[in-house]
Order: structure tokens, then C-alpha cells, then sequence
């Protein structure tokens, strides 16, 4: 595929231009846009109300593998208040999900605690909630599997007995033979001087979105369908929907998405989860508004957490310290059903084959069927959970070969210009400058190696930075429109989900047009009013919706100053006529008209037109609106309206049938130092500091990009030592923020976040995405620390202080 | 939530009687328990007597040993200085449940009667040999607090009795108290194991050497420094939660210290036997196994902060300190 960058020449000279010149980008702008979230102002899904709307509640399954033998509603449907009782045997028989694997209500057979058996539409919640403990449900329990290796024997349980075709099933393994292959790992291997063998887990982590889920479902009298849903992905959860509606007979219905504001989604939006599906199906059956909010209960056990892998990896390098091979097996429990937690492969295969110089690489994964609760997407897909692997087999290495960890990440460093085995370019890497930023900031060379209970380690990542073609488009819209008092409304077909992209957004369309980012009203969230675009996701939104804002913004800017050409000398000489009016001893000046000619010699900057050979000239200095309004009021058929709309589509290719290609325009690479002490009595780790440095190209926005990897050095801290979903024989145990233990406010510590800047050129202002890459080498890193402070490898995570003290235990200690 | 009727007598006396005319009627004073359990649908009482407006009951009284109200709130407690000084293991419990917004609102009546085995002040409540102030239909009465507790959530409290309040017995200079809450994080936590200690010792050698020792790192220096100033342990409590089906006090463990000579060995075979007096249990919170290695693990460390607390009295109560 050629590599072909599509950008127009206004965009590359916006891009490269004089960087010193930026006026916006790079200002840690306060996020203005929030501050109605803090006041309590803002309108969540929970606040959200429609006249006669009706509450939905769900019934889920009591056991985690059954047959349903009978299901009583009478009770329920008597309950005063109850607009609708719905089961499996009133809903059409559509299946629905990624690989169309269930229903939205269970009908015969339960096959995890999380199955959505029946669902109720009343006038208040309690009234549906009480309707739901009113339905007698009868199970003939039938046998379970919990674990994925047991799930694989031939004589396992079958999870399902047939495909979404009807076709019989004979294993619980999917049909989604994950493989990448580069080079001859066997031959590598045994050309190796040092090889290590290791096997890491990582387990099931709740995203703990402050919002809990939630959406209200209407369809007007011709069933066309407003869905306000927390989706990350609007027109993806359109096109779900679509099909949905086009399967149960309600063909070509106008579907309208929009979102409210949103309490965080870490991954947790990306699917049209079932509740939508039934809450939309209540709204049908009682032909009113209704909403369906999740309790945080729900938001435990019914929300699908982040996929819990199993890792086989071995690596092996020269006498040098160049790695030589990585060949890494992941066993992933899939669940019952199937949802993006299925598709994490895709993102573990590029650390598996970029991180890093590796020329020989194998990494295949295996999604196995179980009776447990099903996964989704969560900060970073798979690359958390394979980064944990890799660094932790990293550190082993570097110790069997002899160097120090550090030194060996250096050494296998990944340098600009390099395409990596699944044939990633790598445009911009400073990984260099963040390996050593987090070395000085840590302290490495003076605390680590002392083994008296504190330690140090260290781990990198890369992740995709420059939008990630998953889709057949990874394209985005945005509409600039100037209005006549100089406001520039902006629609935009992504989203937010509360990451600053208001802020953002508003300070890339100021650079590009020459308004201010306070002038930028920024509408998100809207599938009627916006333009396509592939979801908020892969920390693509300020890369791809930046770079169509970019465009967009030199066409606006373009379209003024064309105006400018046309309206200025207008507006000066009508003005200096009037002034002779007033005052008949009026001196007009003598005005060199040529100066504003043309567009290319005037620019905009912080509101005002000016002539780039005299910026403060006192007549043709002129604000931008007034030229705007000028344009619109013409008459006769000439008024012209500022307005451009751009559709940009980043210059990348889709993975071929060998998992092979280039799926972003670039790759963010970063690194995560941190120093723990461990309590060798009681197993405890304690982060004493931590260090998370990260190539973001060019930060728009410092105070943001830290707030990100602040945010996520935290959270790749909960994954690293107490962050679990405990499922117990397919049952959620721990399902409160009482006994899931993700960090509090007194649980903090240090933390620094380094900024590492190497403008890129497919960026925005050489901008890279930000968002996930901060948590991805967090946890491998306290693994590493752990082990310089006692030496122990604890590679399931988390790291609970029993595992701890069972393995100083087992050292002897 | 069930319905129920919400009462807020202003007295003492109007509780007790709205308690005898209302059968099963549950009290509520903070509401951090109660009030959890009614949306588990735990309990569905018909009334709900609060004890909110019962001023009676907030009091602090320290002329004769320490009198505390049932409703005096963890907060106040927490933040008193004299607990903090004299009754250290009590603020170290009430400083350590939930968060701030619950000690804010959760009473000390609440925490015991709820009864939970992990309940941050009942430990150190067993430490400093509390009794619990009762008030029924026949009068008043007090009851050892290791009478208190029955089983989880299960107190010696009959239908319509109300706790009133909480004493302790006078301490002296020459002792000390801690509680360790052992747990997964800072805050919004149940302890894994929680142990509080009480001791009164007498000092063969030198206190300031003793001072001294306990600015070591490393505990097993700071044991053999004390080992050597002849630190005597002439009286011990040990309480433990978290470890039986109710807090408990290690009995065995405090007459195998009394009147001992501190030293590595003695905590060595204390642990042993503190261990031997419980019966934990594996639950998804945490294995038996691990808590019985922290029952070792925190009985010593419990004594070593409670004479921490005797010999650098002025000292900020520090609960992060090792010991």
C-alpha cells in the first residue's frame, strides 16, 4: 500500500510552520469546559429526565451454568406501577454481540451469573426493583467450567453447544485463531546465549467509572429512535443499534445518538452492552421514554471488566544484550460471551513484536469459553497486561545476561526509521530520552541492586499514538462554523468522555484559525449533527480529530481572509467617509491597499486580521467577526457564511491476514520507574516514588497530558498490587468499592510526570496520543522493583502482600 | 430499602420508652451501618428509633478513667487529646474507620453493637478492659466488653436495650496502648487482622536508652536494646480481630508475657501461642493462613508501639510507624 499522506498544503505549513509563533498550543489552559461537573451542574445520565419516562431494571441468573426450567411473572406484572415485565419468550429471538454468541434475555439456558433472565419498565426504579424480586425463576443447574485450561480438555462442559448460525459446537476454544509470526523463533532460540522462560498472569480489573452505566431508550410514533447512551463510539453503537432494530422487523427507522455528559469510560463504552439493547426494547414495548441506570452493584458484576490474560513467554538474546527472539502463548478466559475482551490480541501483538529491536517473534493467543463473567476494552486493550509480561521477562533476562535492566532496555531500544516485525513504522522515539529521564528522576544507579527491602525497577511501552485503523475507517468529521459575533461552534462526530478534549480541541482550533480557545463551543456526541467518526478510543482522539481540526481550521481561516481581501479596503473607506462626514477638515490618509491583496500576506492571530508586512497597521488591523458579519450581509445573492467542514481519514493501512501492518501513523513510546519497600514480615509494597515518563510528540496541553498520566500511572498501580475482580466459581465476590480495592486519596504517593517532546509530523502540532500509554508499564514496574528489594518475581497480579510472603517464604526468608 | 417509620426522640428516657412500646424497632445513630444494611435488605424493620438528638449521649468524661457516650462520633475521638495520649489504642481505631465523612457521622455505640468481627474500636475497647453501660427495662447495668460480644453482628444486648456509654478503668503513666489495623489500603477498609495491645511496664535500666533503642530501623535491634534496659512487661492485654467469629482477647499470649523480660524469644513463643487462640477463617478478604502469620507479626509490633507510646509520651501518635 503506498504510504501516502493526504494532508493539504495550508495543514503542513499550519503544522511546521514557526513553532516559537504558537500562540495557544503548549499553555496549560484551565479546563473551563468542567466546571459545571464540579458545581454539580452538569446534566449526567443520571440527572437526565424525559416527560413520562419509565425506569428499567434487569434480573440476572442465580446460577452460573443452568437450565431455566420456568419463569413466573404474574407477581411482578401485578405490581402497581409496572408498565412492562419482559423474559426471553417476549423479546425476538435476535442475537446480538460481537460474535452474535447471545440474546438480550435468557430464555433456556444461564450460562454465567451475569444473564440477563428478565427485565421490568416502571413509573420509579424501586417499583421496577420490586418487580424484579417478584419473578419466579426456576434452574436445573447444569455442570460449570470456571478455569480456561480446564475449559480447553475435550471433555469439558460445553459453554455453548451451538454458534450464533445454529451450527454444533464441540469445544469451548473460539474461532479467533490470534497469530503473528516473523522471522524463525526456534532458530533464534537456539542461536541464543541467554534465553528465559516465565509465565504471567493478570487478572479481571473494574474500570470504576465514577458514572455508573446508563441510558434512556425513545422512539416517536413512526418508531424512529433517540438513544442517549454514554458510548464512546456513536456511530458504532448507531450502526448496533441499526442492525438490532432492522433484525426484530423495524426497518430503515431513524436512529438519533446522543450522548449526555459522561462520568468516565476507561474502555467501558466501547460496546453496545445488553442493557442498552433491553432498555431500548422496554421503550418499545411501552412505547415510552425509558431509562436504565446501573447501581454500582451492576457496575461490578454485570459491566464487563478488563480481560484477564495468561502469558507463556520466553525471550532470549546474544552475548551482546540484543534480544534475539520473544515468543509468548496468552490463554485468555473469555467468559460466556463475547466482547471486545475477545479482540485485546490485536493491541498485545504490538508490544509483543515492536517493543523493543526483536527480529523473531511468535505470539499467539487463544480465547477459551468459560462459565465466568465476559471482558471488555479498558485503558490500554491488551497492552497492559502483555507490557506486564514482556517487562517482567525483560528484567529476568537482563539478569541471566548479565546486565543491568536499564542498560538492556537501551540497548534494544527502538529508534526512528525502524519497521518493526509486524511492520510498524516508528517515525518519532525518543524511548531513549525517557528510559534516561526516568533513570536520573529515580535515582536508579544509587538505589538499585541493595536487595536491604527497597528497590527500583523500570519498564517501557509502546503504544499506537497516531489513531489505530481496527475498523475499515479510523476516520473522524468536524464542522467549524464562524459565527457573525465571532463564536466558532464546532461539531465534532467523536466524543467526550471527560478527558479535557473541550480544552483541547479548543486550543488546536484557536492555533489553526486565529480565534481564541474561549471563542470555541465544542459539541460532541451527536450522530444526527456530526460527522462520521470510529469512537474515542486507542488515544486517537486528539491525533485524529486534531488533525481534521487542523485542516479544517486553515480552510476557515483561509475562507476569512479571502473575505478580508474583499471587505476590508470596504470597510476602511466606508470608515474614513463617515469620519470625513463628521469633520470636513479630515485629512483621508494615503493607504497602500497592496499590503492586504491578497490572503497569503495577511494572517490571524488572537482575533484580528492584520498585513504580515505591518501587524499593527491602524487601519487594515481588523477584527475577524467583522469581517465575517461583513460577508453575510452582501445581498443579492453574494453573502458568503465562514464555514468548513473536514472528513480525514489518517494515511494508515488495516492489518493484513498475517496481523501485519502499519495501523497508525505513529507510536508513543514512554517509560515507568518506580521504588518500593517492601515490609519482608507482612509482604507489604509500599510505592515510595514513581517516575512515568512519555514521548507525547508535543504536549497541547502539559496540565492535561499530566493529568492523564497521573491518572493512569494510579491506575496501573491498582492493577499492580490490589486491583482485582474476585470471581468465585463464576460469581463476582467483591463487587463494592469496600472490597475492591482500588487506591483512595490516602493511598497516594509521588508521583512525577516527565514530558518528553519530539514534535511528530503526523500529529497535530507533532501532538501523539496521550491517553492510554500511562498506565501500561506501571505494574510491570513495581514487579521489577519488588524483585531488586527482596528478591522475589511475583508474575500474577496483583501483588498481595500473601503472594509476597509466600514467596520470601519459599526463598527461605 | 423497605419502608419504616423514623422516630428522633430527644432523650434518653422517650428512646427507651419508644424502644419497650416498639417491638424490633432498631436503633440508628451514625447510620454507616444501619443504613447499609437496610438497602442489602439485611434487615426490614418496621421503626427506626434515631439517636441522633440524644445529647445525653455525646458525652467525654475523663475525671475517673475515661466515660465515653455511645454516640460520642469516631472523629471526636480520634481528635481528643487526651485519648490520644492516655487511651492511644482507642484513637488509633477511631482514627482508622472508613473515611473521614463516616468517623464523622459513626458513633462508638454504633461500631461495638454492630458487632462486626473486624470493627476498628472493638479490639482496642477489649485492650484497655472496657465495660459497656446498658439500659433496659429494669434499669441500668454494665457488662464486660468481652461479655459484649456474642458472635457476629450478635451482642449480649436484649430487645429494647439501649448502650448508653462506654468507661474505662484509669491508666497510668508507666503504661501504654496501640491498635495496628493490617489492611490493603488507607481508607474505606475492613482490617485483614487488627490487634491491639496494652501494657504497663517497669524499666530495669535505662528509659533513656530505651528511647534510644526505639529510633532503630530495624525491629529485631529495637527488641534486643529493650532486652538489654530490662524492659519488664508487668501487665498485658492483647486483643485480636478479625481472627475469631468475634474480636478476642489472647489470654494465653498476655500470661505467657506478664511479668517477662521483652526479648526476641518471648515474641517468638507469644506469637505461637497468640496464633493457637485463634480461629480464623479463609474468606475471599483474605486466606487464615496469612492472617495467622500477622497475628505474629502484629502482636509484637502492637506492644512494641504501646511502649513506644510510654517511653516518648509527647510523640505524635504515628499508626504508619513499623511498631
Amino acid at each position: 500500500m503506498a504510504y501516502k499522506d493526504t494532508m493539504s498544503a495550508e495543514a503542513i505549513s499550519a503544522l511546521g510552520g514557526a513553532v516559537e509563533e504558537l500562540l495557544h498550543i503548549g499553555k496549560g489552559a484551565p479546563r473551563t469546559a468542567e466546571i459545571d461537573k464540579v458545581t454539580g451542574k452538569a446534566v449526567y445520565i443520571d440527572e437526565y429526565q424525559r416527560p413520562g419516562m419509565l425506569h428499567g431494571k434487569i434480573l440476572y441468573s442465580k446460577h452460573a451454568h443452568a437450565r431455566i426450567s420456568s419463569i413466573n411473572t404474574d407477581k411482578a406484572k401485578a405490581l402497581p406501577g409496572v408498565r412492562a415485565v419482559l423474559t426471553g419468550y417476549d423479546v425476538p429471538d435476535v442475537r446480538v454481540g460481537f460474535l452474535g454468541d447471545q440474546t438480550l434475555l435468557k430464555r433456556d439456558v444461564v450460562r454465567q451469573y451475569r444473564d440477563e433472565v428478565a427485565a421490568v419498565a416502571a413509573i420509579t426504579p424501586e417499583i421496577a426493583e420490586e418487580a424484579c424480586r417478584l419473578i419466579e425463576v426456576e434452574y436445573e443447574p447444569l455442570p460449570a467450567v470456571f478455569d480456561p485450561l480446564e475449559a480447553m480438555k475435550p471433555d469439558a462442559p460445553l459453554v455453548h453447544e451451538v454458534d450464533a448460525r445454529g451450527r454444533p459446537l464441540r469445544s469451548n476454544i473460539l474461532p479467533l485463531p490470534w497469530k503473528l509470526t516473523a522471522g524463525d523463533v526456534e532458530k533464534a532460540k537456539a542461536e541464543s546465549a541467554y534465553v528465559v522462560k516465565d509465565e504471567a498472569s493478570t487478572t479481571w480489573i473494574n474500570q470504576c467509572c465514577m458514572g455508573t452505566s446508563g441510558c434512556v431508550a425513545e422512539f416517536d410514533s413512526n418508531n424512529n429512535l433517540t438513544f442517549v447512551s454514554l458510548t464512546n463510539v456513536v456511530f458504532g453503537a448507531k450502526g448496533r443499534i441499526a442492525s438490532y432494530l432492522d433484525n426484530i422487523g423495524l426497518k430503515r427507522k431513524r436512529i438519533r445518538v446522543l450522548n449526555p455528559v459522561v462520568g468516565g469510560s476507561f474502555g467501558t463504552k466501547l460496546d453496545t452492552d445488553i442493557y442498552e439493547f433491553i432498555c431500548i426494547q422496554l421503550a418499545l414495548q411501552t412505547r415510552k421514554p425509558v431509562k436504565l441506570q446501573f447501581s454500582r452493584d451492576e457496575e461490578f458484576f454485570a459491566l464487563p471488566p478488563r480481560q484477564a490474560a495468561r502469558f507463556t513467554i520466553e525471550q532470549g538474546c546474544d552475548k551482546d544484550g540484543h534480544l534475539t527472539f520473544r515468543k509468548c502463548e496468552a490463554i485468555l478466559d473469555n467468559g460466556a460471551y463475547t466482547s471486545w475482551g475477545a479482540t485485546t490480541p490485536s493491541v498485545m501483538m504490538l508490544p509483543m513484536s515492536s517493543m523493543y529491536r526483536v527480529p523473531n517473534v511468535l505470539f499467539q493467543a487463544t480465547c477459551v469459553y468459560t462459565n465466568n463473567i465476559y471482558s471488555q476494552a479498558m485503558r490500554g486493550y491488551g497492552n497492559p497486561q502483555a507490557a506486564f509480561a514482556l517487562e517482567t521477562s525483560m528484567d529476568h533476562l537482563a539478569e541471566v545476561a548479565g546486565f543491568d535492566p536499564a542498560d538492556f532496555r537501551m540497548i534494544n531500544r527502538n529508534q526512528p526509521g525502524d519497521v518493526t516485525p509486524m511492520e510498524c513504522k516508528i517515525t518519532t522515539c525518543p524511548l531513549d530520552r525517557c528510559i534516561t529521564a526516568v533513570r536520573e528522576k529515580i535515582d536508579w544507579d544509587q538505589k538499585r541492586g541493595k536487595g536491604n527491602g527497597r528497590g527500583v525497577g523500570m519498564a517501557s511501552l509502546i503504544h499506537v499514538a497516531g489513531g489505530a485503523r481496527i475498523y475499515m475507517s479510523d476516520g473522524t468529521g468536524i464542522r467549524i462554523k464562524v459565527t457573525e459575533n465571532g463564536e466558532l461552534d464546532v461539531i465534532s462526530g467523536s466524543t467526550d468522555q471527560g478527558q479535557g478534549s473541550p480544552t483541547v480541541m479548543a486550543q488546536i482550533i484557536a492555533e489553526a484559525t486565529g480565534f481564541m480557545p474561549e471563542d470555541v463551543n465544542m459539541i460532541f456526541g451527536d450522530s444526527a449533527l456530526g460527522l462520521w467518526d470510529a469512537g474515542t478510543h486507542a488515544s486517537r482522539h486528539t491525533f485524529v480529530a486534531g488533525n481534521a481540526a487542523v485542516r479544517a481550521g486553515a480552510q476557515v481561516k483561509q475562507q476569512i481572509l479571502e473575505l478580508a481581501v474583499q471587505y476590508i479596503p470596504k470597510l476602511v473607506k466606508s470608515a474614513l467617509k463617515k469620519q470625513k462626514r463628521k469633520n470636513p477638515d479630515f485629512v483621508e490618509p494615503e493607504l497602500d491597499y497592496s499590503l492586504i491583496d491578497s490572503p497569503e500576506k495577511m494572517d490571524i492571530k488572537n482575533r484580528f486580521i492584520f498585513p504580515k508586512a505591518e501587524p499593527d497597521h491602524p487601519y487594515f488591523r481588523m477584527e475577524a467577526r467583522d469581517v465575517v458579519r461583513r460577508g453575510l450581509h452582501v445581498g443579492t445573492g453574494e453573502s458568503k457564511h465562514v464555514v468548513a467542514e473536514v472528513f480525514w481519514d489518517p494515511p494508515t493501512q488495516m492489518l493484513n491476514a498475517e496481523m501485519k501492518g502499519n495501523y497508525s501513523c505513529t507510536y508513543a513510546f514512554g517509560a515507568a520507574g518506580v521504588e518500593v519497600e517492601v515490609d519482608k514480615e507482612t509482604g507489604e509494597v509500599k510505592i515510595l516514588n514513581l517516575v512515568s515518563a512519555h514521548d507525547v510528540g508535543r504536549a497541547v496541553n502539559p496540565i492535561l497530558v499530566k493529568g492523564q498520566v497521573y491518572g493512569a500511572a494510579y491506575q496501573g498501580v491498582g492493577m499492580g498490587l490490589s486491583e482485582r475482580v474476585q470471581v468465585v466459581e463464576g460469581k463476582v465476590v467483591n463487587g463494592n468499592f469496600r472490597d475492591y480495592k482500588i487506591l483512595t486519596a490516602k493511598d497516594t504517593f509521588p508521583v512525577e510526570a516527565v514530558i518528553v517532546e519530539d514534535p511528530d509530523p503526523a500529529g497535530p502540532y507533532g501532538a501523539k496520543g496521550i491517553g492510554e500509554p500511562g498506565l501500561v508499564p506501571t505494574a510491570p514496574a513495581i514487579a521489577n522493583a519488588v524483585y531488586d528489594a527482596v528478591g522475589v518475581r511475583i508474575l500474577d497480579l496483583p501483588i498481595t502482600p500473601e503472594k509476597v510472603l509466600a514467596a520470601l517464604k519459599a526463598k527461605g526468608e | 430499602m423497605g419502608a419504616f417509620t423514623y422516630h428522633k426522640p430527644a432523650t434518653v428516657g422517650e428512646a427507651a420508652d419508644l424502644a419497650a412500646e416498639l417491638h424490633g424497632a432498631r436503633f440508628v445513630a451514625g447510620g454507616t451501618d444501619v443504613v447499609v444494611l437496610l438497602k442489602q435488605r439485611k434487615i426490614d424493620p418496621a421503626n427506626l428509633i434515631s439517636l441522633r438528638n440524644v445529647a445525653e449521649l455525646t458525652y467525654i468524661d475523663s475525671a475517673d478513667g475515661l466515660s465515653l457516650g455511645s454516640g460520642v462520633t469516631h472523629t471526636r475521638i480520634a481528635n481528643h487529646d487526651y485519648i490520644r495520649a492516655r487511651y492511644s489504642a482507642l484513637a488509633d481505631g477511631a482514627r482508622v474507620v472508613g473515611s473521614k465523612q463516616i468517623r464523622n457521622v459513626a458513633t462508638l455505640g454504633g461500631n461495638i453493637c454492630n458487632a462486626a468481627p473486624s470493627a476498628d474500636t472493638a479490639c482496642p475497647l477489649l485492650a484497655l478492659d472496657a465495660a459497656v453501660r446498658i439500659l433496659g427495662r429494669e434499669g441500668e447495668r454494665e457488662v464486660p466488653i468481652d461479655d459484649f460480644f456474642l458472635g457476629p453482628n450478635k451482642v449480649a444486648l436484649a430487645d429494647g436495650e439501649l448502650v448508653l456509654g462506654i468507661k474505662l478503668p484509669a491508666t497510668s503513666e508507666k503504661s501504654g496502648s496501640a491498635y495496628i489495623k493490617h489492611s490493603r489500603r488507607q481508607a474505606m477498609e475492613l482490617p485483614m487482622v487488627g490487634v491491639a495491645a496494652w501494657v504497663s511496664v517497669s524499666i530495669g535500666g535505662s528509659e533513656e536508652r530505651c528511647r534510644g533503642a526505639l529510633e532503630c530501623e530495624h525491629t529485631p535491634d529495637v527488641i534486643q536494646l529493650l532486652q538489654n534496659e530490662e524492659v519488664v512487661l508487668e501487665d498485658v492485654r492483647i486483643a485480636m480481630g478479625v481472627v475469631a467469629p468475634r474480636p478476642i482477647r489472647a489470654r494465653e499470649a498476655e500470661a505467657k508475657l506478664k511479668g517477662q523480660v521483652v526479648s526476641g524469644a518471648l515474641f517468638e513463643s507469644m506469637g505461637d501461642v497468640a496464633v493457637s487462640e485463634c480461629q480464623a477463617r479463609d474468606s475471599f478478604r483474605c486466606d487464615a493462613g496469612y492472617r495467622l502469620e500477622m497475628v505474629r507479626v502484629l502482636t509484637k509490633r502492637a506492644i512494641l508501639k504501646a511502649i513506644d507510646r510510654i517511653m516518648r509520651p509527647g510523640r505524635e501518635a504515628d499508626i504508619d510507624l513499623l511498631w
